[in-house]
């Protein structure tokens, strides 16, 4: 059987993981990034949520999410902010880094959430957007064109026009128009789309067809599929052609905008020197005390086992895969550790509700320094350290800090596993 | 207020209502069906789409039985596009006393009903999945039927007679006059508004709600509500009903419904007709009586749980559950309570439906003085699709969806796919799950019955496959966008949507299951806001 030797071993491609092969990478460690699939970032907006709503009014977009997150943390030591608000800052300047230097700029709002439409016609609360999706002055446009294509199934500009007209944060005579562009083709997929949007006569096409429509301030919501490369700037081109901005907003899965951070975070670790390993999956790890020996793991057919100083679980949660369920019982697949589960309650009566759901917040209890304790406090296993999703207390869907709690204790873990000696 | 006037309302729209309202269209009697929610709102959507062959009724009521058999030949003749001849076999376990299965051939022989004994060998060649255990098995003609699109054929059929239907309305008063019904108070319950209709008799087919309908008039009827659940699985685990050979009980029946399989049911008493709650613990005891019949269970993944309430009469109030007759009672109010104008049919089984109709009509006809004998069990429901349509559909919906939409559709069909060949944007399959074309939404949306956007997700089956309705949900809505009376209430049909849903899911969820109601949340929260959507 092969063994690989590393110092620190990532497993897991989502935010987290690769935040954390990034930080460790950046403090001269030799570090191994394992995955068995491509992480969940092209299921996300491709934003980067720290915080949504107002802690006390929940029901009340947040202006500045630092405010509400050092609330969290005093009020919930519980929460995965709670071990690693220390570094948040941090984390989204480095993360800031690695995309500016790609040219994919992720853009705050002047310290305030960004209140961006969705294909539904919501706002959402974001703190970072990709240029191409941060829409700027939404309450002063004066005309929204909202660009669906005829052939492609999941984008309904009519669905986001009834339901955004009705925000008030529009101006009164904000005017909401829908553009049934035709492709020409039979059937379109994001990605296709987004293939064909890179060709100059595609972006043609659709500047022709949309021209004609397009008043004095005005803007064009496009669905999030306007190029997949990330060296071509369709939104720009478009938006030159336009002579108006042009975005992309949230929509269901497959979206580009969280695709393109994902190829630009692989690339980057690639160009960092990070042997990064697609398409494998751990299926066991060494325990001797309280540390991990070395992990066996399978891909192309090959077992192979892999020994490091540090190991990184970031393998994400029930959608991830890094936790599994059956009747009863949870488990996490590699190293069993134990899950908090509460108070033993799965799930609430209401599939939408400010409560959210209690399997949302199901994960590995941390310390600060994102070691996994049991139920004492204990460290159960001293040089593996968990993040993202794996840990416990948070409720993503409705809290809206999946990504602040991923970049910031990807960045943790990693620069934890950076500062340990050889 | 609006008034109508007909010969007889009928009052629940399940199997038996539906089967009355064209009984009574095809003697040429005037009628109008009232139904509280959708079509099949009650136990005719919610049990395990089993058309019996009398065999589970054989030992102990062959009168039953013969009229199972019976029925389900008629059915396989008049519904053809709703049955799905399976046949069923009867697997009995070394812990099945062997003598129940001596007395079960006999009384099957008695009562007509064919079987043979089975080489066991072959039958577990045949279906890897049923246990090695197994000690004697026998074929029957069970089969499987679509209760949803069967109600609806009913529906269609009376309609070409001339009978009326409304969905959404319940009835809230009914007027007597010198010992005799004149009439009804209906209450639209997606509006408010009332209307009157004057009638000469009242049939109660209300289902498990029959004794609040009877309270109406003043009278008591005693029903016995009697949950049953159902965990519906992701795979066509047999091509054939599976029934254990021993006396009939709980999670002992498995029935193949396209790719998926249900496997049922409980028996639990219940006060409200509307308790239609799966709960964990009988989630947990199917599961261990159903891996007596097929160990590997747990390696299926369960779709959802769901559940009905039969509704049993026993007229003498005592026993429960199982021990109730599940036959029917045809009760004429006038002899009993002396109120002119008021028939009650109360209890039996779906099999049984046209049956309990046919009853029913040939005592309403004989009051208003109408001779012409009953005929529903000869004309069929619906004309098949000709193969020339099906082949058109084929060329507009593509392999397999323009089959299933066929089934579906029934005499719609053409009008789906010539609107289809006309518009190729029509063509798109909105479900991927349940090829459910953007043709077929935008003709069921117009067609008169559909008053919410679940109306249309139940009639076009739209997310009620295994993707947990995620994307057809959010196209359901985008395929209606220009249609005004969908335009509106997005939040509360998504709500509504995936709450129903969520009914089914949460007692199953694990596995698989969780994994994708994860991603639920973060789809329709994360991404969409939906949870706070027009909170501002």
């Amino acid at each position: 059987m092969m063994n690989k030797k590393t110092d620190v071993l990532v497993i897991g491609a989502g935010l987290s993981g690769m935040m954390a092969a990034a930080r460790a990478a950046q403090s001269g460690k030799k570090v191994t990034l394992l995955t068995k699939g491509m992480g969940t970032l092209s299921l996300t907006s491709g934003c980067i949520d720290l915080w949504g709503y107002e802690v006390d009014n929940p029901k009340q977009p947040c202006g500045s999410p630092f405010a509400q997150i050092q609330k969290v943390v005093e009020q919930n030591p519980s929460h995965p902010y709670a071990k690693v608000y220390d570094v948040l800052k941090e984390s989204l300047t480095f993360f800031q880094g690695i995309c500016d230097k790609d040219g994919l700029t992720y853009r705050d709002n002047g310290g305030e959430n960004w209140l961006l439409p969705t294909a539904v016609g919501t706002l959402r609360p974001t703190y970072l957007a990709p240029t191409s999706m941060a829409v700027k002055d939404l309450n002063k446009v004066k005309q929204i064109v909202v660009a669906g294509f005829d052939e492609l199934k999941d984008f309904y500009p009519e669905v986001l026009v009834t339901n955004l007209k009705k925000s008030k944060l529009l101006r009164p005579d904000c005017e909401l128009t829908v553009a049934h562009l035709k492709s020409g083709w039979k059937k379109l997929y994001a990605t296709s789309l987004a293939h064909r949007l890179e060709q100059p006569e595609g972006q043609r096409e659709v500047i022709r067809q949309l021209k004609p429509l397009i008043k004095p301030g005005a803007i064009v919501l496009f669905p999030p599929a306007l190029g997949e490369r990330r060296d071509i700037d369709v939104a720009g081109l478009i938006s030159k052609g336009l002579g108006c901005p042009v975005y992309e907003v949230t929509n269901l899965p497959p979206a580009l905008p969280g695709q393109r951070l994902q190829d630009l975070f692989l690339k980057y670790l690639k160009n960092q020197g990070v042997t990064v390993i697609l398409s494998s999956t751990v299926t066991g790890a060494q325990v001797a005390g309280n540390r991990c020996s070395h992990v066996t793991a399978e891909g192309a057919g090959k077992t192979f086992t892999i020994s490091a100083q540090t190991y990184i679980l970031a393998t994400g949660s029930f959608v991830g895969g890094g936790f599994d369920s059956k009747p009863g019982q949870i488990e996490e697949t590699i190293f069993g550790l134990p899950i908090n589960t509460g108070d033993g309650k799965w799930a609430s009566g209401e599939f939408l509700s400010l409560k959210g759901h209690p399997f949302n917040r199901f994960g590995i209890d941390v310390n600060d320094r994102l070691q996994p304790v049991d139920g004492q406090s204990k460290v159960i296993l001293e040089n593996v350290l968990v993040t993202g999703a794996n840990l416990a207390g948070s409720e993503f869907s409705i809290e809206k800090c999946g990504n602040g709690v991923a970049l910031a204790s990807g960045f943790k873990a990693g620069k934890l596993a950076g500062e340990v000696s050889r | 207020m609006a008034t109508e006037k007909v010969q007889v309302v009928v009052v629940g729209g399940g199997a038996t209502g539906t089967g009355i309202l064209r009984d009574l269209a095809m003697r040429g009697i005037s009628a109008l069906l009232v139904e509280q929610g959708d079509l099949a709102h009650g136990t005719s959507s919610r049990f395990h789409g089993l058309l019996h062959s009398g065999g589970r009724y054989a030992v102990k009521d062959q009168e039953a039985a013969k009229e199972c058999l019976e029925e389900n030949m008629i059915l396989r003749r008049i519904a053809s596009d709703c049955v799905e001849p399976t046949g069923g076999l009867f697997a009995a376990l070394p812990e099945d006393d062997p003598a129940y299965a001596e007395k079960w051939v006999k009384a099957c022989a008695e009562s007509g009903i064919k079987t043979e004994e089975l080489n066991i060998k072959e039958l577990l060649k045949k279906y890897p999945v049923l246990s090695p255990r197994i000690t004697k098995a026998y074929s029957t003609p069970d089969a499987a039927v679509d209760g949803f699109r069967l109600l609806w054929s009913n529906v269609n059929s009376a309609r070409r007679y001339g009978a009326k239907m409304v969905t959404y309305h319940k009835l809230s008063a009914v007027y007597r006059a010198n010992g005799a019904i004149t009439g009804v108070e209906l209450t639209n319950t997606l509006n408010g508004e009332i209307t009157s209709v004057e009638c000469q008799m009242v049939i109660n087919a209300a289902g498990a709600w029959a004794g609040e309908v009877a309270a109406m008039a003043g009278l008591e009827i005693h029903m016995i509500k009697d949950k049953g659940t159902l965990l519906a699985f992701n795979h066509r685990l047999t091509n054939q009903v599976v029934n254990r050979l021993r006396p009939p009980g709980d999670a002992d029946i498995f029935v193949p419904h396209g790719t998926i399989t249900l496997l049922g049911t409980t028996s639990i008493a219940v006060e409200d007709p509307n308790s239609t709650k799966p709960s964990e613990i009988e989630v947990e005891n199917m599961l261990n009586i159903g891996r007596e019949t097929m160990p590997n269970i747990d390696n299926y993944r369960i779709i959802r749980a769901f559940a009905g309430v039969r509704p049993l009469y026993q007229a003498n109030k005592g026993a429960g559950g199982r021990a109730v007759t599940r036959n029917f009672a045809l009760i004429d109010h006038e002899q009993k309570d002396g109120l002119k104008g008021l028939v009650s049919i109360v209890g039996g089984k779906f099999t049984t439906y046209r049956l309990m109709a046919e009853k029913t009509v040939d005592l309403a006809a004989k009051k208003l003085g109408n001779n012409t004998p009953c005929r529903t069990a000869e004309e069929p429901l619906t004309q098949p699709v000709t193969s020339e349509m099906l082949e058109r559909g084929k060329k507009v919906f593509g392999v397999p969806g323009y089959k299933k939409a066929a089934e579906r559709l029934g005499d719609a069909y053409g009008k789906v796919v010539e609107k289809a060949e006309q518009d190729p944007s029509m063509r798109r399959m909105f479900c991927e799950c349940e090829l459910v074309s953007a043709s077929e939404i935008d003709y069921v949306a117009k067609d008169g019955d559909s008053k919410t956007l679940s109306d249309i997700r139940r009639k076009t089956r739209m997310g009620m496959g295994t993707c947990q309705g995620i994307f057809c949900s959010y196209r359901t809505l985008g395929a209606l966008g220009n249609n005004p009376q969908f335009t509106v209430g997005h939040r509360e049909f998504i709500t509504e949507f995936l709450q129903n849903r969520w009914r089914g899911i949460r007692p199953v969820l694990w596995g698989q299951q969780l994994r994708e109601t994860q991603l639920s949340t973060g789809i329709f929260c994360s991404l969409f806001g939906m949870e706070r959507m027009n909170d501002e």
